[in-house]
């Protein structure tokens, strides 16, 4: 959408020719024009332009927010001032793009907004295994009453844990089942979760609520840490160090400020003190993108977490293709009730 | 971009898990190393502007990070935004010499003067 239909005229022929057909250009020069097409087909991605007159590309790209919130949104201008970048990624703008002023330009765009458009997310849910983590899984499956089967597994040993209605029902890892394998998958020192869609298994060998099985698993897992400390060994956690010292688990008293969980498209399952829910979702949504581009451009695997280091806080991002989690934690200590980080 | 700004980054080839690494001065210049074959030079500036815009986004929500750490199951990257705008990425594989010496690079980097 642009309101100078030669510059639209030129970038839909460029376009075509790039896409090789197989791309559909429909333009529109105001808003309205764009939002009738909008209507009456089912697009992929909409590129706006910024500066025009009626209704301003912001403006637009808010009320596409709101009627099509998983549409995919860029914005290609000619003015780009950082308050416009600014405005429009936080308007949803998936990409903010300065006008090309050369067909190499042009090219180079056409290259982003293709990628933009194929960009899917992955089957699956793939995380890098630590106690936190594999915890906060559990947690958030729990809380979020849903039933799927966490499978884990690293080069010692695979095991998988069944969650039905948000009750863990079932464990089992090598020979052992019940509890035993609960608390020993919990305690493994590194490795690979995935999340799998629920099926019932063969026999049911937990009853207890998670809560009180997380903390008795924690519980085992120090009392292990113990023993290995006391036999000479490091505790298994700091024996395998995943992450570099800034995701240490604070010393400070932390305490959890925001959560946020909610489903693949952005569907609320539990939501703790999040200030702006659709504002969370969008940025996991952002974050979801970015690192699915990261993951393109350099060979790092299947993205697990983003994390945020704030002043007195910090903050994870997970996503998934059926989950996406927004955890804020600070320090009592540090806490800055009045301003929210 | 000074030459001891390209020194440090440069320097880097030889530490192991080392993937690459790239700087973002405040007036949008950049400077990308890669030292893995997977992981062409060019897309260092790609990399460097989508992270420059994730900060921008973050700050629109209230976040404004003094350091993001995106993992990824066989590598992490991470991103050190100093006060006057520059921004130093660094992408490691996990449980490497590079990974546990981000800190001490990003030590090196708070130590350059403003604009170095």
């Amino acid at each position: 959408m642009d309101d100078d239909p030669d510059f639209l005229a030129m970038i839909q022929d460029f376009f075509a020719t790039l896409g090789e057909k197989i791309w559909q250009i429909h333009c529109a020069t105001s808003a309205d024009q764009a939002l009738e097409l909008l209507k009456v087909r089912k697009m992929d991605l909409v590129v706006s332009d910024v500066n025009m007159p009626m209704l301003d590309g912001i403006q637009f790209l808010h009320l596409l927010n709101r009627s099509h919130p998983d549409l995919k949104k860029a914005v290609i201008t000619a003015n780009a001032t950082e308050e416009k970048r600014s405005a429009c990624l936080a308007e949803g703008a998936e990409l903010f793009i300065e006008k090309p002023r050369s067909p190499e330009g042009l090219k180079s765009i056409f290259i982003m907004l293709e990628e933009l458009i194929t960009w899917t997310p992955r089957e699956g849910f793939q995380g890098v295994l630590r106690r936190v983590g594999l915890q906060d899984v559990i947690q958030m499956e729990c809380l979020g009453r849903t039933s799927s089967i966490l499978e884990i597994h690293n080069l010692q040993l695979r095991g998988r844990i069944y969650i039905e209605d948000g009750r863990i029902i079932h464990a089992q890892a090598g020979d052992m089942v019940g509890e035993t394998a609960f608390y020993k998958l919990l305690a493994l020192p590194s490795g690979e979760f995935q999340l799998h869609p629920f099926e019932s298994p063969s026999q049911r060998t937990i009853e207890g609520q998670w809560e009180f099985l997380l903390m008795e698993a924690a519980r085992v897992h120090d009392e292990t840490a113990a023993e290995a400390a006391a036999a000479g060994a490091a505790p298994p956690l700091e024996a395998v160090p995943f992450v570099e010292s800034s995701l240490a688990a604070p010393d400070f008293d932390a305490r959890v400020e925001e959560t946020l969980i909610c489903s693949g498209k952005g569907d609320p399952l539990y939501v703790w003190q999040c200030p702006d829910q659709p504002a969370r979702v969008t940025l996991l949504q952002n974050v979801a993108q970015r690192a699915s581009l990261f993951g393109q451009l350099m060979p790092l695997g299947n993205f697990d977490r983003l994390e945020i280091q704030l002043t007195g806080s910090r903050a994870v991002a997970q996503v998934g293709p059926d989950r996406m989690v927004f955890v804020r934690v600070s320090s009592s200590m540090e806490k800055s009730p009045t301003q929210p980080q | 971009m000074n030459n001891a700004s390209q020194e440090r980054l440069t320097a880097g080839a030889t530490v192991p898990g080392l993937l690459g690494c790239g700087l973002r001065l405040p007036d949008s210049t950049c400077l990308g190393y890669s030292f893995d074959e997977t992981c062409p030079r060019e897309h260092w500036d790609h990399i460097l502007h989508q992270l420059a815009e994730a900060m921008t986004v973050l700050a629109g929500h209230g976040l404004a990070p003094r350091r993001l750490t995106w993992t990824f199951a066989q590598g992490q990257i991470f991103l050190i935004p100093r006060p006057d705008g520059a921004l130093l990425a660094v992408a490691t594989r996990p449980n490497t010499e590079a990974a546990e010496n981000v800190d001490q690079l990003a030590e090196e980097f708070f130590s350059l003067a403003p604009g170095a």
